[in-house]
């Protein structure tokens, strides 16, 4: 078998986590501007009746460190070296104040990330497999009623807006659930009394809210990387060693499985990747028309109150996730593909 | 009724083809690519099949291998030993493909899978028709690489395609071919695709391939000079038919078909005289939808007649014992040279005087100074 060793990849590893550094910064520092463009989070206090005292004001000025000019509130956001309470600064792992009150918003970050998470793992595992199984009937029976039925539908998901996607799926669910029995939920990520719950139940009350926007995020991600299945498979039973391995006398099944799926799953794992931040995004969505309080609602939430570190929380997150996400696709290639070399 | 075995008396007789034909509908038409081919394959023997492209050569020995899209509508008979090929089901033609009949493509670059090793796709080959280990498999790679001539096979088989040269990758799909000695090769220009200084390297493996094997062999080709120096028997292909057969000397030197002569004489040779010229075969080959009825090389024959827009001919025998040529006017062609029919290339004769000229007078100065080369010493 091949030499394989284990250090030029470690090396490549490093390397691109170092170059996502200034990716992560210049990123960062855009969206912080925006964010600060956006409005003044305090316009509310200032103009509201009966007035608010100056003082009042002030201190509010001073807790969300709005005293100070932009770029240095963006410094302390990222370094916290300076003139700080302490609470500030992501590379000591601090999150800054809140505009929503007492909120920490590390401790709810974490929590939504955790029940978003779920969402999110359970629609990309299910668009994945499901995208490979259809994309490569598809192929093979190219033309066939089976391919333009599932071409039809691949199309129809790739061409629904999530949020019209959502509602149709949250209609659909109501409706099964008063005319055949069914208990799917349609509003939150768990039953209120879910903490008191215990083991097969508590399964099951996650599971029968993962349903209805699962199918809605899986629907959205599963759409295009069908199709880029399907095409890729086209490519490889085309090719030349596909004829090959047929001339050698491998059953039909060991060329499919063996010299055409290996090979034609290649470049559908970078798209995998891409799913990943794919799916944060349809999240946003999809958490807001079923209600979940997860990622998606929390960037929604801090949007509508300017709160500025909370927005950058989120993005930090999601930035990691993809760089991340990526990263493992780049890897998974080098195992994959042979023709790719770390160095 | 009653079964019907099929008397197979010959057993030097491997591969016999009788009025293959191939179709396939597309939406302009159904494309005949092949119309009625025979042709039989003796043990040891080597059997050029030659044409220009699109005239069917590589299509009916994909047939032969049932290795076609599902599309394609193929009708006649190829029986391999006296068994029937065409109509097998898939699975049954995989025990057969590989096995006794096996297969060398155009393209090495593209021939092999990229994610499997060398030694892992040849050991796949011994391991589909053979119950061995695969360690036994594996070794079985290693010395089929150095059959074919790889140094260091051993390395060689831990390597991937893409580190291995094309001459290389194509001696690799040879051995992949004769990994179960095969009774038959088909090879489709296993040269074309490759540098000329290689080609040779190429023969050479598959020389040594059908040595090692007893494997008689049909090569696929277009280039005449292969067919010359490696082949036994000829078959010359027009628009998805056979127009001329024989023996390499009856086909190279006695052609009686206008197509073979037309290609005979487009190919420039090193034993001519500087004079002579390439008589290129104007016009190009037919479409094969709508095939007009005649014969299909009259648009560009120099000796077309009315019957020939008419008729289209079958195989004649001609000449002595084995040679077939398609044409009405085979009698007439006895001992015809292909400038007898066709005109040369059509340019400036000036140039090509002036141009004679100046051979001549380098020539003529180069004799001079090797005189007084000589004088010298």
């Amino acid at each position: 078998m091949p030499a394989f060793s284990i250090a030029p990849v470690l090396v490549y590893v490093l390397r691109r986590l170092v170059t996502t550094i200034p990716v992560l910064i210049a990123a960062t520092f855009f969206t912080f501007i925006l964010v600060d463009m956006a409005g003044d989070p305090l316009l509310e206090l200032r103009f509201a009746t009966p007035p608010v005292p100056d003082a009042t004001i002030k201190a509010r000025e001073e807790f969300l460190y709005l005293d100070r000019p932009t770029l240095e509130r963006y410094w302390l956001w990222l370094t916290g070296i300076g003139d700080t309470r302490g609470d500030i600064g992501i590379l000591q792992g601090k999150w800054g104040p809140s505009t929503q009150g007492a909120m920490d918003i590390g401790q709810e970050i974490s929590e939504r990330f955790m029940i978003t998470l779920r969402l999110v793992g359970a629609a990309t595992v299910f668009s994945l497999s499901l995208a490979v199984i259809t994309g490569v009937i598809s192929a093979v029976k190219q033309y066939s009623v089976v391919d333009n039925v599932l071409t039809f539908f691949g199309f129809l998901a790739l061409a629904m807006p999530v949020f019209w996607l959502a509602a149709l799926i949250k209609e659909a669910g109501i409706w099964a659930n008063q005319n055949l029995g069914t208990n799917f939920a349609t509003i939150g990520a768990t039953s209120p009394l879910y903490y008191r719950m215990e083991g097969w139940d508590k399964f099951m009350d996650v599971v029968l809210h993962l349903v209805l926007p699962t199918l809605t995020l899986m629907l959205t991600g599963y759409a295009a990387i069908s199709r880029y299945q399907r095409a890729s498979m086209l490519e490889v039973l085309n090719s030349d060693y596909i004829r090959l391995a047929r001339a050698k006398g491998l059953p039909n099944r060991v060329v499919m499985r063996r010299h055409a799926l290996r090979t034609a799953l290649i470049p559908v794992v970078t798209l995998a990747a891409l799913t990943v931040s794919g799916a944060l995004t349809g999240a946003v969505i999809t958490e807001t028309v079923f209600r979940w309080r997860g990622l998606g609602t929390f960037l929604t939430q801090a949007i509508a109150e300017y709160d500025a570190f909370a927005v950058m929380a989120f993005l930090v997150l999601a930035g990691v996730l993809v760089v991340l996400a990526n990263l493992v696709a780049d890897l998974l290639y080098g195992v994959l593909d042979p023709r790719i070399r770390y160095d | 009724m009653t079964m019907v075995t099929d008397p197979w008396p010959d057993t030097d007789l491997l591969l016999k083809v009788e009025d293959l034909t191939v179709e396939f509908p597309t939406d302009d038409g159904v494309v005949q690519a092949v119309r009625g081919v025979s042709y039989e394959l003796r043990r040891g023997e080597i059997l050029g099949i030659v044409g220009e492209s699109g005239s069917g050569k590589s299509v009916s020995s994909l047939a032969v291998m049932g290795l076609l899209p599902k599309t394609a509508k193929i009708s006649g008979s190829a029986k391999l030993q006296g068994r029937e090929l065409l109509g097998l089901s898939d699975n049954e033609l995989s025990k057969i493909r590989g096995n006794k009949i096996a297969m060398i493509f155009q393209d090495p670059l593209t021939s092999l899978n990229p994610v499997y090793t060398i030694g892992y796709q040849l050991s796949e080959a011994v391991l589909a028709h053979r119950d061995v280990t695969k360690k036994e498999a594996w070794d079985r790679a290693v010395e089929l690489l150095d059959i074919v001539g790889i140094p260091n096979p051993e390395t060689r088989a831990n390597q991937y395609p893409h580190e291995l040269s094309g001459g290389m990758r194509q001696r690799v799909v040879i051995a992949i071919a004769m990994a179960n000695d095969p009774d038959v090769i088909i090879a489709d220009e296993p040269t074309t695709a490759l540098d000329v200084t290689v080609q040779a390297q190429v023969l050479e493996a598959l020389r040594a391939a059908q040595q090692e094997t007893g494997a008689a062999m049909v090569l696929i080709t277009h280039d005449l000079g292969v067919v010359a120096g490696t082949v036994d028997r000829v078959c010359v292909m027009y628009a998805g038919k056979l127009v001329e057969q024989g023996t390499v000397d009856q086909v190279f030197y006695a052609p009686r078909m206008p197509y073979t002569l037309g290609l005979l004489g487009s190919l420039p040779r090193l034993d001519a005289n500087r004079a002579h010229r390439l008589t290129p075969i104007v016009g190009t080959p037919p479409s094969l939808v709508n095939l007009p009825q005649g014969c299909p090389f009259s648009p560009r024959c120099p000796i077309v007649q009315q019957i020939c827009i008419e008729q289209e001919p079958d195989l004649f025998p001609v000449g002595v014992d084995g040679q077939f040529a398609a044409c009405h006017f085979h009698e007439r062609l006895i001992g015809a040279k292909p400038v007898d029919l066709f005109p040369p290339v059509n340019i400036d004769e000036e140039l090509v005087a002036s141009f004679e000229a100046a051979a001549q007078a380098a020539e003529a100065e180069l004799q001079g100074t090797e005189g007084t080369h000589e004088e010298n010493l």
